[in-house]
């Protein structure tokens, strides 16, 4: 019964491309690679309760290297972004070394210092990332089909949204899920049991950053053109906002989150300032009024709740 | 930043350094001094010095590094270093006394140069906006811990370090869509030419900042030891449970470091928008502020201060023997290598260290 | 051979001590009740066992191999589990997410596996979720499997404890005052829970309590401290009637 909403949803993003024009195919796609972005932030940030204030880092070690896999390389497009993704999983590692022993605050910080670094190196290595100008992307082709087709590189897209979700999903429901719950909330008890806290706050580095860097591989292909402005601490706090307006800890909630703050600057159009305006109200909104997200105040809704105590296996809910 | 740097010394053959100090040349042409052909080339050989005629020239006495040059470079770091002390502080104050950093206090800054800017534009002169424009801070900042921190403190961490990152976004786009990305400027009386002391050449801007942040550690630390409202604050960053037993009124006193951090940032804004110009991006200068902290262990005002002379000095020698980029990286490789090694600081406690 | 011994345990904390020259042996199947007045150092002397605090000396040793230094969760994983005073359950998490946490170890499928969900993760799941339910049934926590544990009251978040450790198969357990806050009829209830989980799975126990009488009911061997040190060890009865015991406890008149 519970699987009938997703394949639903899903087929419904799918026949997007019926109907919809080139634009709104375009921002759909946006949608789906932050949802990418979401699923994989929420598992660090929501569950596991660290704050990485470098995600677009990490997306822009995917986006940059499947570019620079292909430009400099010359390995094709689809091996290229897996291999990016793999990369930034060890970059996600690396930063996630230091991550086992410091607290909220000082996380904060490492992981800023590390935006900033990547920052720089990307803007003072102009011949390899094209500096402060940007790259330029080409639309890459599988077998020979190019993707020119607007409606084949969209369902890739919408492919690799639905396969993070699952991943995702699965992730969470998993030994490593439940172990990313224990070390947020008490990591003496998480060690009573033996989960090894420092290696799994490392791993839920790396495995957030891989979902960056898919996303960030995907994003390079989309939008044809990637420079760093798109990669900067209010970048991170973009997706930031995703997970905390749909619930942290709620894989529903990355999905709603992701998908609410990629339509809604949209939908009121307005200029870049605007943009930006909404989004800190609506990040500050959200941390003041609704800590649970939407999905913690649908849960309590009678309906919801009265769901979640029959269930035999509950699924794991906001926090 | 914003202090003009000596070239970047290094022995090279093929670069030269003319007479006029700002450009190089090497077989493919001339160079201004800035770009990356008479930074980046390794090579150990000899300097060779022409003068603008062609004619080469024995090497200057500054050829190496001279104490003169060394001091020239130590002024500028320090005054530089003054303002990072300054931001570190107004960042350590408010986590000292209610556990919260203020990731928007680089837009309190920028805050402060427009608020400047507005009573600059109704006819007031720079020394009379000042104390209004503090003032001002000091009401903005106690609202911003009453109305939006002190809902946010009860929850985990993440709430409170990603909420003060919002209330910044606010503040800059706020900014951004009245002024939009102009850049502005402000009138001081500091703001004149250099002069010479002995063989230093001497910004006054930079001895007002230097003088600024004395005058102001001398204050707090009178404040912080002879005062009892000082006291009350130091014992609520002890152990704000404690203190409200004890009676003190632990609102007020958040209330209060807040409206302290908010002037020191405004002050700052002040001290810095005639000398660089008032645009919505100045708030970039918190991440400085943030390593000076961090330096100084996010606990002791006096390592605030010291971590950020310290980060100035580092900086401003960084960019003078390695070039542009190297003095960017400087704060940020310093950032991380303290926190991986000694989150505590040069100076703290090691309470930052966790399972 | 003891399956759980301290040789010279000694625990410092800014020049207090508070556990002292602690020697204590567990035997095998055995429950060893540790009892104290308050400030004993009853808890340190678990948490250095576990590996949550450092010994400043001493050697620690759980079935032969030595322990001391180790991280906790290692030494959780060599098949030392334990119970905390406030029960420190995952307050957001189900119940029966709780006691899947504790199988952790038990679960040898990696990330990869997991996240794609194929065969061996799935059925690892699926078997230790069966496996949860029945031990929630056995602690009377069926019913509650799905609501959050930070919403049920103090004595079904001890058995949520309890459960909990028991689910990485432990071979010691370690109990850290299982009846405090407990009503007289509740503890007994702990106690019989707590005889029976021993019998039934073979467990070696260490009871931590400075409730006399339960520890008294439970216990095979008590070892009593005092001050951090160790002031004597034996029988229930034989430590009941020692002297240094019965002045520690009720002062030197009694």
């Amino acid at each position: 019964m519970r699987a009938t909403i997703p394949i639903l949803a899903f087929a419904a993003v799918c026949s997007v491309p019926l109907f919809a024009t080139s634009y709104y195919l375009y921002l759909t796609e946006l949608a789906m690679i932050n949802i990418i972005i979401a699923a994989g932030l929420n598992l660090l940030s929501g569950n596991c309760g660290l704050i990485s204030l470098c995600n677009a880092s990490f997306m822009a070690a995917g986006a940059y290297g499947t570019v620079l896999l292909v430009n400099q390389g010359g390995i094709s497009w689809f091996a290229a972004m897996p291999a990016a993704a793999f990369l930034t999983f060890l970059l996600g590692a690396v930063v996630g070394f230091p991550a086992r022993r410091l607290s909220g605050l000082y996380l904060a910080l490492v992981t800023l210092g590390f935006l900033e670094l990547v920052q720089i190196a990307i803007e003072e290595s102009p011949d390899f990332t094209g500096g402060i100008r940007g790259l330029k992307v080409a639309r890459p082709e599988l077998f020979g089909i190019p993707f020119h087709s607007e409606t084949a590189l969209y369902l890739l897209v919408v492919a690799l949204a639905a396969v993070a979700v699952f991943a995702a999903w699965n992730i969470q429901n998993s030994r490593f899920g439940r172990a990313f719950d224990a070390v947020r909330q008490s990591p003496f008890a998480a060690q009573a049991v033996g989960i090894p806290v420092a290696r799994v706050k490392l791993l839920a580095f790396a495995i957030n950053a891989a979902f960056a860097g898919c996303a960030g591989g995907i994003f390079a292909i989309v939008a044809g053109f990637i420079d760093p402005t798109e990669f900067g601490v209010l970048e991170s706090l973009k997706h930031i906002t995703f997970i905390v307006v749909g619930g942290l800890g709620s894989v529903v909630g990355s999905i709603i989150g992701a998908v609410l703050l990629t339509a809604l600057p949209e939908a009121l159009r307005g200029t870049q300032e605007y943009s930006e305006l909404i989004y800190g109200l609506i990040l500050l909104g959200s941390l003041m009024f609704m800590p649970r997200g939407l999905v913690g105040l649908l849960n309590k809704l009678p309906a919801w709740k009265l769901s979640e105590r029959t269930r035999k296996e509950p699924a794991h809910g906001a926090p | 930043m914003i202090l003009p740097l000596p070239p970047p010394w290094k022995d090279l053959k093929r670069v030269e350094l003319s007479r006029s100090g700002l450009s190089c040349r090497n077989r493919l042409g001339r160079y201004p001094a800035s770009s990356r052909h008479c930074g980046k080339i390794p090579d150990k050989r000899r300097l060779v010095f022409r003068d603008d005629n062609g004619s080469a020239q024995t090497p200057p006495a500054v050829a190496k590094m001279s104490w003169q040059v060394a001091s020239q470079l130590a002024l500028s770091g320090l005054s530089i270093g003054s303002i990072y002390a300054l931001v570190g502080l107004a960042l350590v104050l408010p986590y000292k006394a209610s556990g919260v950093v203020n990731f928007a206090q680089g837009e309190i800054v920028t805050l402060g140069a427009y608020a400047g800017l507005i009573l600059a534009n109704f006819g007031l002169p720079y020394l009379a906006l000042v104390p209004i424009t503090l003032l001002l801070a000091a009401a903005a900042g106690a609202l911003i811990e009453r109305v939006v921190i002190r809902r946010m403190m009860g929850g985990p961490e993440f709430t409170l370090v990603i909420g003060t990152f919002a209330i910044g976004i606010v503040i800059k786009a706020l900014i951004r869509l009245h002024w939009q990305d102009n850049t502005f400027t402000l009138d001081a009386p500091f703001i004149g030419a250099p002069f010479r002391l002995g063989p230093l050449r001497l910004n006054p801007a930079y001895l007002v900042f230097v003088a600024s942040m004395a005058v102001i550690a001398g204050a707090l630390s009178a404040f912080f030891f002879y005062t009892k409202f000082g006291k009350a604050m130091r014992a609520t960053a002890l152990d704000a449970v404690a203190a409200r037993l004890m009676g003190i009124e632990t609102g007020s006193v958040f209330a209060s470091a807040w409206a302290l951090a908010a002037m020191l940032g405004a002050l700052v804004g002040l001290l810095l928008a005639p000398v660089i110009g008032i645009n919505p991006d100045m708030g970039q200068l918190i991440l400085k502020g943030l390593v000076a902290a961090v330096i100084g262990g996010f606990s002791s005002l006096g390592g605030a201060v010291a971590g950020g002379i310290l980060l100035g000095l580092l900086e401003t020698y960084a960019g003078a023997f390695w070039g542009a980029t190297f003095k960017n990286l400087v704060p940020f490789a310093v950032l991380i290598l303290i926190l991986m090694a000694r989150p505590e600081g040069l100076a703290g406690t090691s309470s930052a260290r966790r399972v | 051979m003891a399956l759980l011994e301290t040789k010279h345990l000694s625990v410092n904390f800014g020049g207090i001590a508070a556990v002292a020259d602690v020697a204590l042996a567990v035997a095998a199947g055995e429950i060893h009740g540790v009892i104290g007045p308050n400030g004993a150092g009853k808890t340190t002397l678990i948490n250095a066992i576990t590996g949550v605090v450092a010994a400043q000396s001493g050697r620690i040793s759980f079935d032969g191999a030595d322990i001391s230094g180790l991280a906790p969760d290692v030494i959780a994983a060599h098949g030392v589990g334990r119970t905390f005073q406030h029960c420190e359950l995952f307050g957001d998490c189900t119940v029966i997410e709780n006691v899947l946490t504790g199988f952790y170890c038990r679960q040898p499928y990696g990330a990869a596996a997991a996240a794609l969900g194929i065969g061996k993760a799935r059925r690892v799941e699926k078997e230790a979720r069966q496996e949860a339910h029945q031990m929630l049934a056995g602690f009377g926590l069926a019913d509650f499997a799905g609501v959050r544990a930070q919403d049920l009251p103090f004595d079904l978040q001890k058995r949520i404890d309890m459960a909990r450790s028991l689910a990485s198969n432990p071979r010691l357990l370690l109990l850290d005052e299982p009846v405090s806050g407990m009503s007289e009829a509740e503890a007994n209830d702990a106690v019989a829970t707590i005889r029976q989980i021993a019998r039934d799975r073979g467990l070696t126990v260490l009871i931590v309590e400075h409730n006399m009488r339960v520890l008294m009911s439970l216990a095979t061997r008590v070892t009593v401290l005092n001050q951090g040190r160790v002031l004597a060890t034996g029988s229930p009865d034989e430590v009941r009637s020692n002297h240094a015991v019965i002045e520690a406890y009720l002062g030197e008149d009694a």
